[in-house]
């Protein structure tokens, strides 16, 4: 397979763009250019044979079976057919449920229209933020099927009561509350007294809430945990 | 001695003359006379701008320019703002911040736009910059209150700390009170982003009260109605104000506390903020509408009717943001008073509904257009739009330079003639001859293309979705827009032809980016191959772009100029086209 590179001259572009009759356009428009726009195939096993037809262009019919076809228009020359587009995906993000922060006015939800929608379209900012926490919800659940963190950072910022000095820790090391609050009670030099527990666990997650730790799973914990804070445990 | 007889002043002085140079085109072209005027101009560089942060590298731009005060970095690319750039593409500044701080500690000024700041860079900041003076994050992301608190207690120069639309993780509102009681510098303060649960009011107001030359004050949702007059009681003297939500229960005392203070405000003329307003207590920013140059409504979810008797007040606005609750009759209004306007952006209030639910449509936009001598930049969002209205727009309106439409059904028609709407862009083209950013929307074919390549000669900004039949399309605008800087196409049937056609045009520009199009992983790699001075990114979740056959389109395709080669911060769905194997991976 041979792409030109019209690099060196400008004189020399890949096929003669000047020859042709800019006023004529003798190609159909495009057809099954849906209202969802184009995008590719999550698994392009099927894209193979129409990836061929893409590749050759239109001053080349090539071997091979190439799906390109030229047009002629009347005075015979040569009209570039549309790159076939045969990549057809029905994008389904997540049907989440309502956006959290309702006092929003806009709480129309980005996956409007049964669930499907563009990504990014209309072009507006606003929607940015609702969208990357759902987002960001929806590939921590799927990617953390072994309790790991979605993100690519397993470090966490912890802070303790009292302490200004905030230190972190790798999330990744652990898979246990036993295991984290051990390593806890070391670097921040607390004792359990008379075995009572001095310090409680807690934790912001995604959302934006302080939560107690012990109240939830550790697969729960992991996968929502943002920042961690160790407070005195009241009794 | 030879250096010396060239020149009848000594440098000192052209160094003088320099500092009135401010632009930094100017700047360019004056280190490129000779040498010797490179060697001076660099070294009272006072201001630096990067408009890609991974075009050059920190320690280039420092060797460079020893003594700069001021730096403005951009990072992420424009489609970021609509989630087309995947978490963690990059555009990091703490290496940024490293060598700088290193560098010299006399740093002033840092200006960032989609960027990620992380907490340890504010940090580093605040220990580093002893004079710091102006923080401005626009879109930026990954940092907490916890790194904001290191700023106010470590900088006591600080005049600016502006936070524009950044995604700021709300540790707690008491950041604020980190700002020591001796702090009186500040002039500046966007807090407009910040979060809605806690808003610590009396560090606020304490703040407030002690800075005495402060000018603008932007407030976030969290600052209810009845505290905003207390704040703007301090602070007469404001010249830009954005309040918090713009709510309450309707009571006799808060609205004439309200208005008694905003009549106090002699020198407003920017308003903006007004969460969940009510009509109830607009009538409070009368006394100070007639003094209005700039008015941010894009958050007031108010009707036609109250929407039209504030903008009649306001008979000086020069700038308007607002929803489409304006309508058409409300625009109508606003072209017959406000003969000042130069900016207007219209944003939808109910972008993904199916049915329009406002009547807001293309006569909205005519209307301003042939009424408002001075307008020259649009944002527009409706459901309809006509090549006639088009035409009349540009005939009428030649003055515009930033230009983009948005309507909001991908591929729609004119809704008169059913045909694509190429003749109505390609007038804008035409008659616009300083048109430096244009959006184009609908349904469009190659022709528009044509039309652009030809006429838009000042064009530096193109944003391209669900358009065009043909490589030609792009041919035309890559061969034709001889100011091009800036590309995005998203959703376009454009593959690899015109791309490899044009490849030398892409290092004039900053960047291009193509998302959706048609272009294959094998033309990427041959980009990469050939062209040194480029980054050629493909962006692709679904995996290795090598690990399908070589002519499958790429998912995302982002192209930069760049002297600082290849980037190594990449995340996994990242890859740099390379010389050596067409493939590098982070």
């Amino acid at each position: 397979m041979e792409l030109q590179l019209g690099l060196s001259l400008p004189s020399t572009p890949i096929f003669p763009f000047k020859m042709l009759d800019l006023n004529s356009y003798g190609y159909e428009l495009r057809e099954g250019l849906g209202p969802f726009g184009i995008n590719v195939n999550n698994n392009c096993g099927s894209c193979s044979s129409s990836c061929n037809s893409s590749s050759s262009g239109g001053a080349d019919d090539g071997g091979g079976g190439t799906k390109t076809r030229r047009l002629l228009d009347e005075e015979n020359r040569i009209v570039p057919k549309t790159l076939p587009l045969l990549f057809w995906t029905n994008q389904r993000p997540n049907d989440e449920d309502e956006p959290k922060d309702v006092d929003d006015h806009s709480s129309s939800a980005i996956f409007k229209n049964d669930g499907e929608g563009l990504v990014g379209w209309p072009p507006v900012k606003a929607w940015r933020k609702k969208v990357r926490r759902r987002v960001a919800n929806v590939r921590a659940a799927v990617e953390n099927s072994c309790g790991g963190r979605a993100s690519s950072s397993t470090y966490v910022k912890v802070k303790m009561e009292g302490n200004a000095i905030a230190r972190k820790i790798d999330i990744s090391l652990h898979h246990s509350f036993e295991s984290l609050t051990t390593t806890l009670m070391r670097m921040f030099d607390i004792s359990d007294e008379n075995g009572q527990k001095s310090f409680k666990l807690t934790y912001l997650d995604r959302e934006g809430d302080w939560l107690l730790a012990e109240d939830v799973p550790w697969r729960t914990f992991i996968r929502s945990l943002k920042y961690i804070k160790l407070i005195r445990s009241r009794c | 001695m030879l250096k010396k007889m060239a020149f009848s002043f000594p440098d000192e002085v052209l160094e003088h003359v320099f500092s009135f140079i401010q632009s930094d085109k100017d700047r360019n072209a004056v280190s490129m006379v000779c040498k010797s005027w490179y060697e001076i101009e660099r070294w009272c560089r006072r201001k630096v701008f990067v408009g890609n942060c991974y075009a050059v590298s920190p320690r280039m731009v420092i060797r460079r320019f020893p003594e700069f005060r001021s730096i403005e970095l951009k990072g992420k690319p424009h489609f970021a703002d609509f989630n087309l750039v995947p978490d963690g593409w990059g555009g990091y500044v703490f290496p940024w911040i490293a060598e700088m701080a290193g560098a010299y500690p006399w740093l002033e000024e840092i200006r960032l736009k989609r960027m990620v700041v992380t907490d340890e860079s504010l940090e580093l900041i605040a220990k580093s910059f002893k004079n710091f003076k102006v923080l401005v994050l626009s879109s930026c992301e990954g940092f907490s209150t916890d790194g904001l608190a290191a700023i106010a207690a470590s900088c006591k120069n600080l005049k600016e700390l502006d936070l524009r639309d950044c995604e700021v993780d709300d540790l707690s509102a008491h950041w604020l009170s980190h700002f020591p009681e001796t702090y009186t510098s500040l002039v500046s303060l966007n807090i407009s982003c910040l979060g809605s649960d806690e808003a610590s009011f009396s560090a606020l107001e304490r703040l407030v009260r002690r800075c005495t030359n402060l000018k603008t004050l932007r407030l976030n949702r969290a600052v209810p109605l009845d505290k905003i007059a207390n704040i703007l009681r301090h602070a007469p003297q404001l010249v830009e104000f954005g309040t918090g939500t713009y709510t309450a229960d309707v009571r006799p005392d808060v609205y004439s506390d309200l208005a008694g203070v905003f009549s106090s405000c002699k020198e407003l003329k920017s308003l903006s903020g007004f969460w969940d307003v009510i009509p109830d207590y607009l009538p409070a920013i009368y006394p100070v509408c007639s003094k209005l140059t700039s008015l941010n409504l894009s958050y007031a979810t108010i009707q036609s009717p109250d929407l039209i008797k504030l903008v009649s007040h306001c008979p000086n606005l020069q700038r308007l943001l607002v929803l489409d609750y304006i309508e058409d009759s409300g625009l109508e209004v606003l072209a017959s008073s406000c003969k000042d306007l130069q900016e207007l952006r219209v944003f939808p209030s109910d972008p993904f509904g199916a049915e329009p639910n406002v009547s807001l449509t293309e006569q909205g936009l005519v209307a301003v257009s042939l009424g408002c001598p001075k307008l020259q930049s649009v944002l527009y969002f409706c459901r309809r739009m006509s090549n006639e209205a088009l035409v009349t727009i540009a005939r009428s309106r030649p003055n515009f330079t930033r230009f983009r439409l948005c309507i909001i059904e991908p591929k729609t028609a004119d809704y008169l003639t059913l045909e694509p709407l190429d003749v109505g862009f390609g007038a804008i083209v035409q008659y616009c001859k300083d048109l430096r950013r244009l959006s184009l929307s609908g349904l469009l074919t190659d022709r528009v293309f044509e039309y652009i390549g030809t006429y838009a000669k000042k064009l530096e900004m193109l944003s391209v979705a669900f358009a065009g039949d043909s490589d030609l399309g792009l041919h035309h605008v890559l061969s034709g827009c001889e100011s091009l800087r800036k590309l995005e196409i998203r959703d376009c049937p454009f593959g690899d032809k015109a791309l490899l056609a044009n490849a030398a045009k892409l290092e004039t520009m900053r960047s291009l980016w193509m998302s959706s199009c048609a272009v294959s992983f094998a033309a990427c790699k041959l980009l990469g191959q050939k062209m040194p001075r480029l980054n050629v990114e493909v962006i692709d979740e679904r995996g290795p772009p090598d690990s399908r056959p070589e002519n499958c389109p790429v998912d995302k395709l982002y192209i930069y100029r760049s002297i600082a080669g290849p980037r190594f911060d990449m995340p996994p769905f990242v890859w740099t086209m390379d010389e050596d194997s067409g493939l590098r991976l982070s």
